[in-house]
């Protein structure tokens, strides 16, 4: 009797206590999560891999297990929620708590489908996109999420091609941009590209499970996969490519508007070449004007300028990766544990910590 | 002896800026690697194009053999995936496997069941979908039981012909730019060039390497390998030729001995991708089954799974210790390609 009874004061407790969790829940923002600028994905000296939040300061905030490594992450644009993504073709997503660390949910890519390392929220919070692969029809979906029910799969779509990669939501609308790839893969062979003679890239928009508008490339640049995405406040699109083909190739940067033709940045052939044919992040600048890519391969980073459309300027950082956009600042990471914030006109902000940051750095708009 | 070598190394630096200086191991491999494969394809292909002028019958030993040869040449030049070989897509057109959504088969049949009058220019064959061309297609053609007997025979003929000798003319197209421009391009790098430094030829030829290791593996053995709970030997790369573990050892041998051309001095290195390379090619032989047939069965499941495992210990080697010695990016993010 006694036992029961102390099981009962025990529950109520715990009930009391949810109550009380639950009122505060509502409330944590990101400020309790240490107010990160960035998040990004890293390994660390012992093996491990984590997510870690940024400050402004390029300090870490947070730093939070993952059971495998990661490539990019979502942020919440209200709660200090973040969804870490397993690097393709990976099958889970995590949904990680930023305040306690809490793991708040695991997504589980369905039967047949794999996750492409991207998501994105949309702007009021409720719902997560996922780039996903249906791999035995050969077919880039989108999965889509409910971030308000316990992140439930609750619909599919079309992505509009093959192998989306980046897919990102244009601000003040329903629309998602997804960068789809072109490049066919099947779990069982790996990264294998199984379609290099055939691929057909492309840039689709998507409102309401709907592909609405679909931007191509001249058809001499089939092989150059779109793969990550940059969005400016006026809706501008842009998007990083990645050469599959021989010899050289004539642009690996591109800005698009609905509605309009793609258009491509250009450089010198030399320059291009200095990227290894790889871009593996973008960035746009929050007037809209810089766009700033990487290439890890080429050990590179470079900036082109919207209005010219041409090269702007090119540093050579080792194993460099991780852009985004702060202000009219850009910060930039690499896989050597470098992390720089370039600020106009002003000495640059530069840290080196013992990780090894991953491929992107996901800006927190929501602070 | 380490302050002599900084010495000369300042003194080099200069002269490296303006023009490259001859590099031994470049030449090395163009003559006794590469194009002796390309012109071995070129004959072989030939042969096989005459051949089936002759005899287009799809069970004639004759011309099923001259098919073999022909096909072995590829398979041993197959890695070699970058110049020449991409041009106008030859290297698809001679190849065009995975074929994941049964692309080829699909065309077949329709320019069989159509008897489309394409197929009686060698040319405008060149036009059709890349999907029915080359090797992979031939192989439907001479052994799949359905499309071997398709359509009107002397339409089968025809197909049979104008494939051969479209394999045979873009085979002879690859050899001619390695002849009258690639094997100068590679070996005369300079700051406008196609190539502005050796270091960027030798890593052409690395990545020939690897990602010829890398589709062995993961194509060749991981098609059929499938998964534990569903495996797939319907996927395994020309069972109906009873060619695909053929082909893992001739891309081996060939991968071998381009590694033993990059690897050059270093002996250390070349010994353990000598071993490496030779117990692979000793397990598949004890494997003993031509089509990997054996994927389905746990008992000999294992076997295939050892020998993938195999290879991967030697794309391991070749992206830790011979990439760094070619000057191949290794960071964490550089080798992700993502």
């Amino acid at each position: 009797m006694a036992i029961d009874m102390e099981a009962s004061n025990k529950g109520r407790r715990q009930f009391l206590g949810g109550i009380f969790a639950a009122s505060v829940v509502s409330q944590v923002t990101w400020a309790d999560a240490g107010s990160p600028a960035f998040l990004s994905a890293a390994a660390k000296p012992d093996g491990r891999f984590v997510l870690c939040g940024i400050g402004e300061d390029l300090q870490i905030c947070f730093e939070r297990p993952l059971p495998a490594r990661g490539h990019a992450a979502a942020a919440h644009p209200m709660r200090p929620e973040a969804v870490a993504f397993a690097r393709r073709p990976g099958t889970f997503a995590i949904v990680i708590d930023c305040v306690t660390g809490q793991q708040k949910a695991v997504l589980a890519a369905p039967e047949q489908r794999h996750f492409y390392g991207h998501g994105a929220f949309s702007s009021d919070g409720r719902l997560l996109f996922t780039t996903e692969n249906d791999y035995e029809a050969g077919r880039g979906r989108i999965g889509v999420w409910d971030a308000h029910d316990g992140y439930n799969r609750i619909d599919e779509w079309d992505s509009g091609g093959v192998g989306p990669h980046d897919i990102k939501q244009l601000p003040g609308t329903e629309i998602l941009v997804v960068a789809n790839g072109g490049i066919e893969t099947h779990p069982n062979t790996g990264r294998t590209k199984l379609n290099i003679a055939t691929m057909a890239p492309n840039l689709s928009y998507v409102a309401d499970g709907r592909v609405i508008e679909t931007a191509t490339l001249p058809d001499e640049m089939h092989k150059n996969s779109i793969r990550h995405l940059a969005i400016g406040h006026d809706k501008k699109v842009a998007f990083g490519m990645q050469w599959q083909g021989n010899g050289p190739v004539a642009s690996l940067v591109g800005v698009h508007r609905m509605g309009r033709p793609a258009q491509l940045m250009t450089a010198s052939l030399t320059a291009i070449r200095d990227m290894r044919g790889y871009v593996g992040s973008i960035a746009l600048s929050s007037d809209g004007q810089i766009i700033t890519v990487t290439s890890p391969r080429g050990g590179l980073l470079q900036q082109y300028d919207v209005g010219s459309a041409e090269l702007s300027q090119s540093l050579a950082i080792q194993d460099v990766c991780g852009v985004a956009a702060f202000g009219n600042d850009i910060i930039v990471s690499s896989g050597t544990g470098e992390m720089r914030r370039t600020v106009s006109g002003v000495a640059p902000l530069q840290r080196h910590m013992d990780i090894q940051w991953d491929n992107h750095l996901i800006a927190i708009t929501g602070r | 002896m380490k302050r002599l070598s900084l010495i000369m190394a300042i003194m080099a630096a200069p002269a490296l800026c303006l023009a490259e200086t001859p590099n031994i191991l470049i030449p090395g491999i163009v003559d006794g690697h590469i194009l002796p494969r390309f012109q071995a394809l070129s004959d072989s292909t030939r042969a096989l194009s005459e051949t089936a002028q002759t005899d287009c019958d799809p069970t004639s030993e004759g011309l099923r053999a001259a098919y073999g040869t022909a096909f072995d040449a590829w398979v041993s030049a197959s890695h070699l995936r970058f110049g020449p070989s991409e041009t106008d897509d030859r290297a698809f057109a001679l190849a065009f496997w995975p074929d994941s959504r049964g692309a080829t088969p699909k065309a077949l049949s329709i320019l069989l069941s159509q008897q489309d009058p394409i197929v009686s220019s060698v040319e405008d064959y060149a036009q059709v979908s890349i999907a029915a061309r080359g090797f992979y297609a031939l192989e439907f053609l001479l052994y799949d039981d359905a499309l071997k007997v398709a359509g009107e025979p002397s339409y089968h003929c025809q197909l049979v012909q104008t494939i051969s000798a479209d394999i045979a003319a873009t085979s002879q197209n690859i050899l001619d730019d390695w002849q009258t421009t690639y094997a100068t391009t590679t070996q005369n790098p300079s700051p406008d060039g196609l190539y502005r430094t050796n270091e960027e030829v030798l890593q052409e030829m690395f990545k020939s390497l690897s990602a010829g290791l890398q589709f062995t593996s993961e194509s060749r053995l991981g098609r059929p390998l499938g998964t534990f709970d569903r495996p797939r030997p319907a996927r395994a790369e020309v069972r109906r030729s009873g060619r695909s573990s053929e082909h893992v050892k001739l891309s081996l041998q060939s991968l071998q001995d381009l590694a033993a051309f990059l690897a050059n001095d270093n002996d250390d290195l070349s010994v353990k991708l000598a071993s490496g390379f030779n117990l692979t090619l000793s397990q598949l032989s004890d494997l003993d089954d031509p089509t990997f047939a054996s994927v389905s069965e746990p008992q000999t499941r294992i076997k295939v799974e050892i020998i993938q495992q195999s290879i991967e210990a030697i794309r391991t080697l070749v992206r830790d210790e011979l990439g760094p010695t070619l000057g191949v990016a290794a960071g964490f993010n550089a080798l992700d390609g993502d």
